[in-house]
């Protein structure tokens, strides 16, 4: 069921009528919600990602084609404050993954509607919407200090980054991913709306290609370099990579955590004119892989297991030591992995150049912070790749656990244990 | 200068009629303000840089006298007493040496507050005990859509001598004296924007920007002569335009005389100043030349606040948490601005807004923001 059915009964049906209505008439989103324990794969038949469950959905979720996210700062130094705004995003964040209004009134003509409704009419799309905390969130504003997990506090400065600060950090993040954009940037919007008072946006991100796939039957997508990213990533049905690498656990000894993740994103600036102007077998040589077909240099095809100790006739490594596959792959990592769920941008120019200022918002989940720092130690000092791109912004979120229900709100468990 | 000091005295007055109409002071008979009879309380205020401390701090609801004295205080030369942010009391031009004294009837209990602008604490609470509680027939909507009628002529009753000092200025080629006039005439025409703008070509030709014409040459009003004098650096062919900012602020005058108004209007008008404050003064683009944006804000500010106090006893019996809500937020914003306030007494003023750097601006912009979105519920509470 969608707002455009819905709306078809009658203009002037109040939220509450809408929401009456889907109870009532028992919608496919709201029953698949109330069945499934563990948030994350979509009704095919509606389109809806249930919203509560076990873990938030949008991490382990088939990655949408859209993104939508946003960093916000709490200016209020009240903890009543911080849980009222919690509770309110929670509530709009569930009805918009069922393609339903903002709760609130939005056919009185005397205020302004609650809902913005730019998306009225328009599907679910798959939407979730996911949040993390930061780092920050944990200092002495709101006596959170002694939940914050060991693993966690501001990352560390990394090779291969000049970061912006207004594009960088942020007291809480969240991830809208949806089909459509309007979907998604709706979403946002929503919340920051919600939220003023409370909390201010720090900086926001569109994402229009997805460049990871998590679904076993999802194509891997290209990035803005023509190639092929996420080949390698871990998949929303490999449930002991995502136990053993992107689900926290019982380590944290922090309970709100317990099924959470932490998600780091990176604006990664593309050089594209640079690269653009880079010869094929340099390109293919960058990564390590052929550009068409995404066959790893000593393979056929894209799902070939690379050979790294492969030789060519003159006796180098066929696969490049600084190439960006052999830098990035688990086995020359001792196994680590991470869940990737990244998307190209592009924000118009820089004004400095004239180039066009496009890159990769890298998003990934895992259950320390420590696996990204590790990779990105190697990979900012030695991948080839660098010459073409700089990490431009950074931000570090602690996702907490899903919510189980209606009852419940996120961070809940912070803010009552 | 003189000339709007002694209208804002006038104004002031105005405001205090006002007042007794609502909340604080009304009592048995509206005697608000009226000569007091029986045992008349007396409070102390001496003025210092550190404030205007009220001694005692509480009375008994009745007459009280407030005696305030000046021993050597340069920057405090007054005290208001205010209940709700609108003036019941006051005293002014005190300056080292003098001292002076009002007296009003104070029926209604609660908190009320002497602020003394330019101290370094120029907000002390006062407080009266007992008293008649608000009369439920003050809290009407009736009483708030007149005391906005009453505001907005008084405010425009200002703006007319207010416009006339920097217009004559102008027509005397005196740039120093008209860019000394400009945001102090402004100001009176910033906190009643709302109205105005619903009388068709008074605000575009008192109020439009370069950009707001269609054709640069028919362009009239305070920012035509901004840029003559802040760009330009010359009056010629200035005197037209500042016989037709006097024409149309005459203009004005007559038709507020008449016009009433519906709560909603004070509501919708509240945010749309906080509209005006969000999208032009924020940006800086309001007064381009001359960066007295500033002045603009705290008087759109202002106007948006009169509108809320007005309703607030309606929007308190129905939803006081809003009502407490819009108070504290409010609150944020006026303090906020108040960092870039410099100058005192008649060079109070505001800080030259090309001097605040962004990320200032950004703070500035959120508090306005959080103030509006509550803001925007008020209209479905009092309608």
């Amino acid at each position: 069921m969608t707002i455009s059915s819905d709306r078809a009964n009658g203009p002037r049906l109040s939220r509450r009528g809408l929401l009456g209505g889907a109870a009532g008439l028992g919608l496919a989103g709201v029953a698949g919600a109330g069945l499934v324990g563990c948030a994350g794969q979509p009704d095919p038949a509606t389109g809806t990602v249930p919203f509560y469950g076990a873990n938030q959905a949008g991490v382990d979720t088939d990655v949408q084609d859209r993104l939508a996210f946003a960093a916000f700062d709490v200016t209020s130094t009240s903890r009543a404050d911080l849980i009222d705004m919690l509770k309110t995003w929670t509530a709009a964040a569930e009805a918009m993954t069922r393609g339903v209004m903002v709760p609130g009134e939005s056919n009185a003509g005397e205020v302004p509607p609650a809902d913005t409704g730019e998306t009225i009419g328009l599907p679910p799309s798959q939407l979730t919407v996911t949040i993390g905390f930061g780092p920050s969130l944990f200092d002495q504003r709101f006596g959170l200090a002694a939940h914050r997990p060991a693993a966690f506090s501001a990352l560390p400065a990394l090779p291969g980054e000049i970061l912006d600060p207004n594009r960088t950090g942020g007291d809480i993040g969240i991830q809208a991913c949806a089909n459509d954009p309007a979907v998604a940037f709706h979403a946002v919007r929503n919340l920051a709306r919600l939220g003023k008072g409370t909390a201010v946006t720090r900086w926001t991100q569109l994402g229009f290609g997805r460049t990871a796939s998590t679904g076993t039957d999802q194509q891997t997508e290209r990035n803005l370099m023509g190639f092929k990213d996420g080949t390698r990533n871990i998949k929303s049905d490999d449930r002991n990579a995502l136990e053993q690498f992107v689900w926290v656990g019982d380590e944290a000894a922090q309970p709100w955590l317990e099924g959470g993740s932490y998600l780091v994103s990176r604006r990664i600036r593309i050089f594209v004119e640079a690269w653009d102007r880079d010869r094929l077998s340099d390109q293919e040589a960058v990564f390590g892989r052929e550009k068409y077909t995404g066959a790893p240099l000593t393979g056929k095809a894209e799902f070939d297991v690379p050979d790294f100790a492969a030789k060519g006739p003159d006796g180098t490594t066929t696969i490049a030591d600084d190439a960006h596959i052999r830098l990035a792959a688990f086995e020359n990592n001792d196994g680590l992995r991470i869940l990737r769920r990244g998307y190209s941008f592009t924000d118009g120019i820089d004004e400095r150049t004239g180039d066009l200022d496009a890159g990769l918002f890298f998003i990934a989940y895992m259950k320390d912070p420590a696996q990204f720092v590790t990779l990105q130690r190697k990979l900012g000092s030695q991948d080839a790749l660098n010459e073409y791109i700089r990490h431009v912004g950074s931000g570090l979120f602690a996702c907490p656990t899903g919510v189980p229900d209606a009852t419940s709100y996120w961070g809940k468990q912070l803010f009552e244990s | 200068m003189t000339s709007i000091r002694a209208d804002r005295l006038a104004g002031a007055a105005a405001l205090v009629c006002a007042a007794t109409l609502l909340a604080g002071c009304g009592g048995s008979g509206g005697s608000g303000a009226a000569a007091p009879s029986g045992p008349t309380a007396e409070v102390k205020i001496a003025l210092s840089d550190a404030g205007c401390e009220p001694t005692p701090a509480s009375v008994p609801a009745g007459p009280v006298k407030f005696s305030i004295t000046n021993s050597g205080s340069a920057k405090v030369t007054e005290a208001e007493l205010q209940k709700d942010g609108k003036i019941l009391g006051e005293k002014e031009s005190l300056t080292p040496g003098l001292s002076g004294d009002f007296t009003l009837r104070l029926e209604g209990g609660g908190a009320y507050s002497i602020y003394c602008p330019g101290g370094a604490k120029d907000t002390w609470t006062f407080t009266v005990t007992g008293g008649v509680p608000s009369n439920p027939a003050d809290t009407s909507l009736a009483v708030a859509t007149k005391g906005y009628r009453d505001y907005i002529v008084a405010e425009v009753d200002q703006l007319v001598p207010a416009t006339k000092t920097f217009t004559d200025a102008v027509r005397a080629g005196d740039m120093a004296k008209a860019k000394a006039a400009f945001a102090p005439a402004r100001v009176h025409y910033e906190s009643v924007e709302p109205v105005a703008e619903s009388f068709g070509d008074i605000d575009p030709d008192v109020d439009a920007r370069i950009d707001d014409v269609k054709d640069p040459s028919q362009w009239t009003g305070f920012h035509r002569i901004e840029k003559a004098l802040w760009v330009d650096n010359s009056l010629a062919g200035m005197t037209p335009i500042a016989d037709k900012l006097d024409a149309d602020v005459n203009t004005l005058k007559s038709k507020v005389a008449t016009e009433t108004y519906q709560p909603a209007q004070l509501a919708n008008g509240a945010g749309d100043l906080l509209t005006e404050v969000s999208t032009s003064k924020v940006t800086g683009e309001e007064d381009r030349y001359s960066h007295t944006d500033l002045w603009d804000f705290q008087a759109n500010i202002d106007g948006a606040r009169k509108c809320f106090e007005l309703l607030k006893p309606a929007l308190a019996a129905k939803n006081p948490d809003l009502a407490q809500q819009l108070e504290a937020r409010f609150t944020d914003v006026v303090s906020g601005l108040s960092q870039y306030k410099k100058g005192s007494g008649d060079n109070a003023g505001y800080v030259d807004y090309s001097t605040v750097p962004q990320d200032q601006r950004r703070k500035l912009a959120d508090a306005v923001n959080a103030l509006a979105e509550p803001l925007s519920k008020v209209a479905g509470q009092v309608v």
